[in-house]
């Protein structure tokens, strides 16, 4: 299988038929969906459509909301996610996640970014450890800024600065898969630029998947786009496709402006 | 991109990385258990607490009786004046009819002491009321005093060694023989609630105090309450921000956490030493009670104004009502419960002040419960206090018991402020 | 007669508030327009007749009683109060108030029954001049009120200027009953430290506050060096957080993270019922129930030099008392950080443990503080269980295994009993009390300003 990989982008996460039931709302209805490894997949859709939902199916953050259940199967290489065997602490390594708010923690810029390496052993000494902090805030253009102050805390920084740092806390596991949900909705426009370089740039190693409001983004950004409409997923090809020749209803009402 | 990412896919299914994972899932566990553990502890250290209480007081909650006859003679009791009747000899008697055995007077003191002091009283008590009783014969249940009673309840251990044992091995005897007669009687022991204070354990109550603290948290509601809504609406309200009001605020909230002795050297001080108040009375305690539950009240009344929507105000304002009507005939109505909830839950703070009634002098004895404010009486916790330090065996199951009735009463209004918490709960 | 002033005054600011209303009543049923309701003008009678009456006879109860006493006192026969010193004078000024409220015991020197029969005289006389007084002035405010009705009387803003009047009074008790506190601590404590010199206070090591019963006992003249006795609450208070900080964070914790709602609905409850009990049943447990077993599990089992009064005892239960404070204090805290806050960490694959630890705990740390810091000052203050189950000795000592005393527990026995205001035993607890309420205040004000501090970090 591994051979297949190499050229052409293989599938990274696979999706299929997954419901998602919050109590007794239906948030999720039978959206199957293949995710490409080295591609920026953008998930599209009016609000309240479900695709931060599904997002967070991806690295089992809804386990954390009691009552939200997930049904269907959604596979990491092969690896059924929601399998007994497989440890949501472990798999969220692997399946990094950025937020919409800038969540760093109470902390320096430095433990920040090692929090995850440090809590998952990835370091072997303090060397190591300094080392993934710095590759990582170098992946998250963040490491000429801070390099000096890498002990004053992560809060100090500003918005577009603390989004980076959660990036950069993100990738410093070294996951497979980045989830973003709205990354970039919390900053101002110089922010977004840099954070949108910065994605374009983390597609040459990972499978990113970003959850955005904004069309232009989703087209900036992405190769791949997914769009999202009360629960189900109308449609998912190349983003060029949909933006220009959408197959489906819905999406080009939404893509022209008719709702959402 | 100049670094080396090493995809960790494989890495996370080898057994280090198991075993790490499980490591880490026991520090879950551990903190798990450290809490469980923790509060397990807390609640413990409550059923402890309540278990402890109810083993010592129940013992408390019965009394043991005779039913004895007394020969009301005329020969002790004057009929122009039954007070001053010799109602020792009286009991003396009845008690030689009792063990006709007896045949020296020091036996027949000991053997006096099997009943209580309290039967003199009520004999006395009995003559006043009707006088035309004198020189006849009354059966009456008298209290036994308090080593009988605790040996009636089997808490005295017969078969320790006579010199460990306050009552001897005749005292004994004669215990068994008033029980072989079927005289002996264990009763609820309403005394407990119905009795003023006493040396006696057997006699002790709590009438007085339960008196003495209604009558202080009278005073303290009567003073408190509107004094607490008139500032929590005047600061939430209608107060200006500026500095006064931020100091009035801080006050306010560091009121709260002064120690409560320090309100007792203030009583002490100030309403004693100054303007010469009466010591040990309810309108006292009753006064720096209030000081006390002022802030709860006002932290109370503001949180409730708070919660009442500003749409409310707006209507109000907006149909041409003064902001002083607005307030009084429109948000105080609504916020109404949820001071009243504070307010009782501060009067239960209050009926629990121990430290600041002991300075004030109301852990005085006294023997009769009060008639007036100003009246010398003792409160429920202070009663506590004073019968925990009580030597005698008997204080100490009274002392628990006494703890239930505070409890009860605390309970009640918890129970009373919960209900209206739930029932007026935010419902616009 | 009191009763019935208060009475009265209740009845006439009725019938003052009745006649107003109606009087408006009738200006407006004349056809006229009022420019205030008639509400109003019958709250302006009360405002007229009601407050002052009110306020009149609050402040005449206040004087009443040392005005008549120094009467009463002054009106002794010389011979009888020649040379006595203070202390005595109010023995027999006691013994007076005794017997004029009908109290005999024994027989009164006949001089002090004279006193008792005028005091009862003034006291009556007293009582019917405030009743005069307080009609006189009820009649006048109701004739006031009565002749200000009328359509253009602006009684609404009357009203309300004196409700504020009211309220601003009542906003500002709080700041009288701290001036009033520091007052009575400060003019008393003075008044010790004229009798011992503050430095012998602040920096003495011994703590033996018997006053001489001669003047010319050599031992007599006591010891009043508070050092053994802070030491003493600062043993305490440290047993306490000992107990109440780790049962009380990992309480917090645990409801917070792991436990299941129904479980949090019922622990929460039982917790605050651990707050609710007063602390007079916690001294009693202490001595009833811990002491003992202290005594026999360190003393008997592990053969440990336990004192009856052990530090650990009276410490231990505060430290139970304390729980539910803590928890309640972090449980806020812990609730107060963001949502995101969990959701990062987890994201990054933490564990449940390792997100509480290492980010959540660490960023509620100022909110906990603060609630700790409160802990500490509520351990130094509270009296009831160190009273019952503390030693009164002091001793220099931080041994929990001994007895020691704490500031409370001196300020209670040294004014337990009948008092007098002139001996440096009575004044040392004023002193002891000072030093009480500026170190609680102090932590206060510091752990509310942590505490808001920390409101402000998240909100």
């Amino acid at each position: 299988m591994q051979d297949a990989i190499t050229n052409a982008l293989a599938i990274k996460v696979a999706c299929d038929k997954v419901n998602v039931h919050y109590g007794d709302t239906h948030a999720i209805k039978d959206v199957s969906i293949d995710i490409q490894d080295k591609t920026v997949t953008a998930f599209i859709g009016p609000s309240g459509c479900g695709k931060s939902t599904f997002l967070r199916c991806i690295n089992r953050m809804n386990d954390t909301i009691d009552i939200c259940k997930v049904t269907g199967r959604i596979e990491l290489e092969g690896d059924d996610i929601y399998d007994a065997g497989i440890d949501p602490v472990q798999l969220r390594a692997r399946v990094g996640m950025v937020f919409q708010k800038p969540n760093p923690f109470p902390k320096s810029i430095y433990d920040n970014v090692a929090y995850g390496p440090r809590i998952h052993g990835i370091a072997a000494g303090k060397a190591e450890l300094d080392e993934i902090v710095e590759s990582a805030l170098r992946k998250a253009a963040l490491w000429n800024e801070v390099k000096d102050r890498l002990q004053s805390p992560g809060t100090g920084l500003s918005g577009g600065q603390q989004q980076r740092l959660c990036i950069a806390r993100a990738i410093a596991t070294a996951p497979e898969v980045l989830l973003m949900d709205e990354p970039c909705s919390a900053l101002d426009p110089i922010a977004t630029a840099q954070v949108e370089d910065l994605i374009h740039e983390l597609r040459e190693n990972y499978s990113v998947v970003i959850v955005t409001h904004s069309m232009q983004q989703a087209a900036r950004v992405s190769q791949k786009t997914a769009f999202f409409h009360l629960g189900f997923m109308p449609e998912y090809d190349d983003t060029e496709k949909i933006f220009s020749n959408p197959s489906d209803k819905r999406t080009q009402d939404y893509i022209t402006g008719r709702f959402g | 991109m100049t670094t080396t990412t090493t995809n960790a896919g494989a890495d996370w299914k080898s057994p280090e990385a198991a075993a790490r994972v499980r490591k880490r899932h026991a520090g879950d566990l551990r903190l798990k258990f450290a809490g469980m553990a923790a509060l397990g502890f807390a609640v413990l250290m409550l059923a402890i607490l309540l278990v402890s209480l109810f083993a010592n007081g129940y013992q408390a909650l019965r009394q043991t009786h005779a039913s004895v006859t007394f020969e009301l003679s005329a020969e002790h009791i004057d009929a122009a004046d039954p007070q001053r009747g010799n109602y020792r000899a009286i009991v003396q008697d009845a008690v030689q009819g009792l063990f006709p055995g007896i045949d020296n007077p020091g036996e027949l003191r000991s053997a006096v002491g099997i009943l209580s002091n309290g039967a003199q009283n009520a004999l006395r008590s009995i003559a006043l009321n009707d006088p035309s009783l004198i020189g006849q014969e009354v059966t009456i249940d008298v209290p036994l005093s308090d080593p009988y009673d605790q040996l009636a309840k089997g808490l005295v251990d017969r078969d320790s060694p006579e010199d460990q044992r306050r009552l001897k091995d005749a005292d004994i005897a004669l215990f068994d023989t008033l029980q072989a007669r079927d005289v002996v009687s264990l009763p609820i022991n309403w005394a407990l609630v119905t009795n003023a204070d006493s040396r006696f354990p057997e006699l002790a109550g709590l009438q007085g105090a339960i008196w003495g603290s209604f009558y202080a948290l009278l005073v303290c509601f009567v003073l408190s309450f509107p004094t607490g809504i008139a500032a929590g609406i005047y600061l939430e309200e209608f107060a200006p921000k500026n500095r006064l009001t931020d100091i009035v605020e801080i006050n306010i909230n560091n009121l709260a956490a002064v120690p409560s002795v320090v309100f007792g050297l203030l009583a002490l001080a100030v309403f004693i030493g100054w303007f010469g108040m009466p010591r040990s009375a309810p309108l006292v305690g009753g006064m720096t009670l209030a000081l006390m539950t002022l802030p709860t009240i006002i932290i109370a009344t503001r949180a409730a104004l708070k919660a009442v929507p500003p749409s409310i105000r707006e209507a109000a304002l907006g149909v041409g009502a003064s902001k002083h009507q607005v307030v009084l005939t429109h948000v105080l109505p609504l916020a109404m419960p949820g001071i009243l909830t504070g307010t009782i839950i501060g009067l239960a703070q209050a009926l629990g002040e121990t430290a600041p009634l002991l300075l004030i002098g109301m852990n005085a004895f006294i023997t009769e419960a009060p008639s007036s404010l100003v009246d010398s009486s003792t409160a429920l916790p202070t009663q506590i206090f004073i019968w925990a330090d009580s030597p005698e065996r008997g204080f100490v199951a009274r002392t628990s018991a006494a703890i239930l009735v505070l409890l009860a009463f605390l309970i009640a209004m918890n129970a009373v402020a919960v209900f209206l918490r739930s029932r007026f709960e935010r419902r616009y | 007669m009191v009763g019935y002033t208060f009475l009265l005054i209740l009845l006439l600011s009725a019938v003052g508030f009745v006649l107003n209303r109606n009087a408006a009543q009738e200006l407006r049923a004349g056809g006229s327009r009022l420019h205030s309701l008639p509400v109003f003008h019958g709250g302006y009678a009360l405002a007229l007749a009601g407050l002052p009456a009110l306020i009149f006879v609050l402040l005449w109860l206040m004087f009443e009683g040392s005005f008549v006493s120094a009467l009463v006192r002054a009106s002794l026969p010389a011979e009888a109060v020649a040379g006595l010193g203070a202390g005595e004078l109010s023995l027999i000024m006691a013994e007076v108030q005794q017997t004029a409220s009908g109290l005999i015991f024994g027989e009164p020197a006949q001089y002090v029954r004279d006193a008792a029969a005028y005091y009862n005289t003034l006291h009556s006389i007293s009582d019917w001049a405030m009743f005069a007084l307080v009609l006189f002035i009820l009649a006048g405010g109701i004739f006031l009120a009565r002749r200000s009705v009328a359509t253009e009387f602006r009684a609404r803003q009357r009203v309300e200027k004196v409700l504020s009047g009211l309220m601003i009074f009542a906003s500002v008790i709080a700041i009288f009953t701290t001036i009033g506190i520091v007052a009575s601590l400060v003019f008393e404590a003075a008044r010790f430290f004229a009798l011992v010199p503050i430095t012998d206070f602040l920096f003495g090591t011994a703590w033996e506050p018997q006053i001489a019963i001669r003047p010319d006992q050599i031992a007599g003249a006591g010891a009043f060096g508070w050092l053994p006795v802070i030491l003493g609450t600062l043993v305490i208070t440290f047993i306490a957080l000992l107990v109440a900080v780790p049962v009380g964070l990992l309480s917090a914790i645990y409801l917070n993270e792991f436990a299941s709602p129904l479980l949090r609905k019922i622990a929460k409850p039982i917790l605050e019922v651990l707050a609710g009990v007063p602390t007079v049943v916690y001294g009693f447990f202490a001595i009833l129930v811990v002491a003992p077993a202290l005594r026999s599990f360190g003393g008997d089992t592990l053969g440990l030099p336990i004192s009856p009064n052990t530090a650990l005892a009276a410490g231990s239960v505060m430290g139970v008392m304390l729980i539910p404070f803590i928890s309640s204090f972090a449980d806020d805290a812990l609730t107060a950080v963001p949502r995101s806050m969990r959701d990062g960490s987890l994201a990054l694959g933490a564990t449940q443990s390792e997100t509480v630890l290492k980010v959540l705990f660490p960023a509620a740390i100022p909110g906990i503080v603060g609630g700790v810091l409160l802990a500490v000052s509520r351990a130094i203050g509270e009296t009831m269980i160190v009273v019952m189950a503390a030693g009164l000795i002091a001793t220099l000592t931080i041994n929990p295994l001994d007895s020691v005393t704490t500031v409370t527990v001196q300020i209670v026995t040294l004014l337990i009993g009948d008092t007098s205001f002139d001996n440096p035993k009575t004044l040392a607890a004023f002193a002891l009390g000072l030093m009480l309420f500026i170190v609680t205040l102090a932590l206060n004000v510091v752990a509310l300003r942590v505490v808001r501090k920390y409101r402000e970090l998240y909100d």
